[in-house]
């Protein structure tokens, strides 16, 4: 699942046909007052403009600001770009004309099991949050299409009459079209407002997921995606998805900050089997990683570079299952190269490191990871006769 | 007994390089569980025609492949099972077609990174059709002594390690490909081992679900337990434990989830398999589905680790009961085992193999080639040049820097000689005819002989019988008119005592310049003399030179031919760079050049 930003989520609801608010997402001042100068909506009514970023709480840090005029839309602008929120720097901006409206809707579309469903209320903004006994939903088979009447219905269902009715059904249906021509995975629209004078359905706010791995068949698809955690990936974690797009297999990590456990785990299973067994065991994750898939030995040095790079660390569980088919030689060489380099650069002092795996070349390669024992490393090499997690076990009853 | 794969499966496997590796894994073990391999065919349209080889004990089998599932179908009719694994931009099509295909009853998708749309269209379209599509991003099915379809069990060693030539009693079904393995691993060390192990891969909407799975294992008389290994997200989890406990069933439940970590990272960070996102409500989540399983009735070891001890005391039980008998284990002599590559019985010490060729100058085996032991790097790093390797190559030593200089010196003198010699204009023509460089190269090196570059070996080899038997020129004169015919080395197509070779001229002077002894190239010169004073173009030529010097220098008879032809090679890689730069077009004589001497027109007699 892949988040996308306003900007170009917007793109997308456009590209379908659906009404949204005039837009430009800017880098820079001059760059502003240039598209303000191109875009004469900018200079009619009231403008929004938001940090242009995958954070939480843009509200609440001042990174929102609605009613503006050109020339306050300008000095927020100027506030906002540059503005340091953690580890995230703000480096765009969206400046988006307000829609007079009065009433609120919500319409939605994700992705199930036996389809695709169709959702909406009508109400949209906070209420809906509070009254979601009034969404209502029209279930998609895999592979329809949901035909105008029956969307209809599903207005009508919500309680839209009239001519509202028929524009809502029109409106989910383009949603529909967008969610599924884009490989979306959930399309999310709160609030959708009736624009005062023409009364055309404009959709004010959206959430955009995609697929990922869908990526092949869209090329234009040419915006990066956002972290879905309410912060925007670190450096390392951008090295990483990097190395991971180049190769077969994958390497993965996410940081989380304030943890004293290292992960270091193959296998998308295995990997959350060892993080629960830490917090089980009251440790504190410093980050998720795995490998797997047999990844080039380069790729998991990489990845071991990033983990032994954590601060605070003092244990790293290189563990896994028995392998099918990732060779253990192999990637225990990355990993060890990884470890040397980090060693030569001063780090790992006080670390204990941890190594539970099997498959295939399993003894060549736990014999190299207990080499490291004569070159200094406080290392734990265990093989496939020890339980999956029982080295979190030792390694937290160290403390 | 078991479920999905068994000894009946048939399998045409739809892929390239990573479905012939497939195909290894699984003759791996049809060799271990003795019986035929059950790879029927393969599809791959780029390489239709053609076959692959699938090692098979200690052979090679030839398994054809198609263009198509039904070319595979209708040339193999016992085909009943399609393993995919191919890109994930063509998986969907791949997979659709084999399951239109009358006679696949199963198809297992390995490939991962299907996008959800293709995967839901897939697992709808075998519902409809009343099949079964396991995947995408499945590691496979395995079956106890009966059949593998996909990569699931890992190495041969696995394999037997974890029993799997023959049936224990547990059925086993996992999101993730390693884990599979590793429950296998548990079943067979804490209890009796498996019947089947399913992966049906860690996507968010997999082709067949846990409860589709339960209900076979439940007829599957031999199963007596199911283990499942979960994770959060989805409601597949839920579904199977809802099964469960709708009725009695006569299997043993027993499973674990993991995620429980969710509840303490930061909100929104999700891990592991895409299909592990927890519901915007919270639904999904691990301790959800772990308490779904408990109250309908499963074994929920607390930890991943608590499993084994777990599946252990379900098997004692049965023990105790009689309702299960112990298999008697293998002997360690008993056990299957792989046929030793030859590699490995020599590392072993178990045989002994006749070398087929021997060589005493280089090496690399190593991270970089060793010259006569020594690294190249090495020698690069500590000044050494070209001529030392031609040295190491040619006469394994490290010559000396005077020795590198002269054998410099020519190589830079023999380089090229123009358009016109034959090794050139071979070369030439060949590069207009449009031919590539290593040929058109090597139809230069072709005229290298008696008359064009390729007499130094004979000079070399002559001069110094002479100086080692300690000859007058006199004598030697007679002795190669007795012997040999003309001289090598002596004597020049154009050039003359009056118009002397300059090329000889200056490698004669630096070599004299030198405090080396020539013996041989003052014996060359003294020939000379001589030969040159009976009519003028009887010089000592440039082949002669080289060799008279190279000889003084110690390099062996055998290799003076070696000098001209790869400072030649220099020139004709030369000529050929030039041709092909200009773009130049075919070549021919021009018929002025030709003397035609061929009889005139006549007519052909009848044929008798």
């Amino acid at each position: 699942m892949a988040k996308v930003l306003e900007g170009p989520g917007m793109g997308l609801m456009k590209k379908w046909g659906i009404a949204t608010p005039n837009y430009v997402v800017v880098t820079s001042v001059e760059q502003f007052d240039q598209l303000a100068k191109a875009n004469d909506w900018t200079q009619k009514g009231k403008l929004v403009a938001k940090a242009h970023e995958a954070m939480g709480s843009r509200f609440k840090l001042g990174l929102v600001k609605v009613g503006l005029d050109l020339a306050g839309a300008k000095v927020a602008v100027k506030e906002m770009l540059g503005r340091q929120v953690g580890s995230i720097t703000v480096t765009q901006v969206i400046v988006s004309e307000m829609v007079p409206h009065k009433d609120e809707y919500y319409a939605a579309v994700k992705s199930t099991r036996e389809g695709i469903d169709v959702l909406v209320a009508n109400c949209g903004g906070i209420e809906v949050e509070s009254n979601w006994d009034r969404v209502k939903r029209l279930a998609v088979d895999v592979g329809e299409t949901p035909s105008v009447e029956a969307l209809e219905k599903l207005a009508k269902e919500a309680g839209f009459t009239g001519p509202l009715a028929k524009k809502v059904a029109d409106f989910t249906g383009k949603l529909f079209a967008c969610f599924d021509n884009e490989d979306a995975q959930y399309l999310e629209v709160n609030p959708v407002v009736a624009r005062e004078g023409d009364g055309e359905l404009v959709a004010l706010d959206a959430v955009t997921l995609l697929d990922a791995d869908a990526k092949f068949r869209h090329p234009d698809w040419n915006f990066q995606f956002a972290a879905e955690f309410g912060r925007a990936y670190t450096k390392h974690e951008t090295e990483v998805m990097a190395v991971d797009s180049k190769i077969k297999g994958s390497v993965k990590f996410i940081e989380i900050p304030g943890g004293d456990t290292a992960m270091l785990p193959a296998g998308g299973g295995a990997s959350v089997y060892y993080s629960d067994a830490v917090v089980a065991r009251g440790g504190k994750l410093a980050n998720y990683a795995e490998y797997s898939g047999d990844p080039p030995d380069w790729a998991v040095e990489v990845l071991t570079d990033k983990v032994c790079s954590l601060p605070g660390i003092r244990n790293i569980i290189v563990g896994g299952a028995i392998a099918n088919f990732t060779d253990v030689k192999k990637t225990f060489g990355g990993i060890i190269a990884g470890f040397r380099k980090a060693k030569s650069e001063g780090k790992l002092k006080g670390v204990k490191i941890w190594v539970r795996r099997g498959g295939p070349r399993e003894k060549e390669g736990l014999d190299a990871m207990r080499a490291l024992r004569d070159e200094g490393f406080d290392i734990h090499v265990f093989d496939r006769h020890t339980p999956l997690t029982d080295i979190v076990d030792k390694a937290l009853q160290q403390k | 007994m078991s479920i999905l794969a068994n000894k009946d499966t048939r399998v045409v496997i739809q892929g390239g390089a990573a479905g012939l590796n497939a195909a290894r894994r699984m003759a791996e073990f049809c060799y271990m569980i003795k019986r035929p391999l059950n790879v029927e065919a393969f599809v791959y349209p780029p390489d239709a025609g053609k076959t692959n080889e699938v090692p098979y004990g200690s052979g090679l089998l030839t398994i054809p492949v198609y263009k198509s599932v039904a070319e595979a179908t209708a040339s193999h009719p016992q085909i009943n099972t399609s393993l995919v694994y191919i890109g994930a931009d063509r998986a969907c099509a791949a997979g659709l077609e084999a399951l239109n295909d009358a006679k696949i009853q199963v198809a297992s998708m390995i490939t991962e990174g299907v996008p959800e749309k293709d995967a839901k269209i897939l697992a709808r379209h075998a519902i409809k059709l009343g099949k079964t599509f396991n995947g995408p991003s499945s590691i496979g099915v395995i079956s106890a002594g009966a059949c593998r379809l996909g990569v699931i069990g890992g190495a041969f060693d696995n394999l037997v390690a974890c029993k799997l030539y023959r049936e224990g009693s547990f059925g086993v079904i996992t999101k993730s490909g390693g884990l599979s393995n590793e429950i296998i691993w548990i079943c067979s060390q804490f209890a009796d081992g498996i019947t089947t192990a399913i992966g049906i891969g860690g996507d968010a909407y997999p082709g067949t679900d846990y409860v589709s799975y339960l209900e076979m294992f439940e007829k599957d008389p031999q199963t007596k337990a199911v283990v499942i290994v979960g994770e959060m997200g989805g409601d597949l989890e839920e579904r199977a434990a809802e099964w469960y406990g709708a009725k009695k069933r006569r299997i043993k439940l027993l499973a674990v989830v993991s995620g429980f970590c969710q509840e303490s990272l930061p909100k929104g960070m999700k891990f592991g398999h895409a299909g592990a996102k927890e519901g915007m409500k919270g639904e999904g989540s691990a301790r959800a589905k772990s308490d779904a399983f408990k109250k309908a009735g499963a074994i929920v070891p607390d930890t991943f680790g608590a499993l084994g001890p777990a599946i252990k005391s379900v098997y004692e039980e049965w023990v105790k009961s009689g309702q299960v008998r112990p298999i008697p284990e293998l002997s360690q002599a008993d056990l299957p085992r792989l046929p030793k590559t030859v590699e490995e019985s020599m590392k072993a010490g178990e045989v002994m193999v006749a070398p087929l060729i021997k060589t005493t100058i280089s090496d690399d085996r190593g991270d970089e080639p060793c010259y006569d032991g020594y690294p190249a790097s090495e020698l690069i790093n500590k000044g050494y040049e070209i001529p030392h390797v031609i040295g190491l190559l040619w006469d394994k030593r490290l010559i000396s820097k005077q020795e590198a200089e002269i054998i410099k010196r020519i190589m830079m003198l023999s380089a090229d000689h123009g358009p016109c010699v034959s090794g050139a204009l071979g070369t030439i023509i060949a590069a207009c005819a449009g031919i590539g460089m290593s040929q058109s190269v090597a139809a230069g090196l072709i005229m290298i002989g008696p008359r064009f570059g390729g007499a130094v070996t004979d000079a070399g080899r002559y001069f110094k019988h002479a100086v080692d038997n300690k000859m007058t020129v006199d004598d030697f004169l007679a002795y190669m008119k007795k012997n040999v015919g003309p001289v090598p080395g002596i004597g020049h197509r154009v050039k003359s005592v009056r118009n002397p070779d300059k090329r000889v001229k200056e490698l004669v002077g630096y070599v004299k310049s030198l405090s080396i002894k020539t013996p041989h190239l003052d014996f060359a010169l003294g020939v000379e003399k001589v030969t040159s004073a009976k009519k003028d173009n009887l010089i000592l030529n440039v082949d002669g030179t080289m060799a008279a010097v190279l000889v003084d220098i110690g390099f062996p008879v055998d290799s003076l031919n070696g000098f001209f032809i790869l400072s030649r090679t220099i020139g004709l890689i030369g000529h050929w760079v030039d041709q092909k730069r200009q773009e130049s077009r075919l070549i021919r004589l021009f018929d002025y050049l030709v003397n035609y001497a061929a009889p005139k027109r006549r007519e052909v007699p009848p044929l008798k």
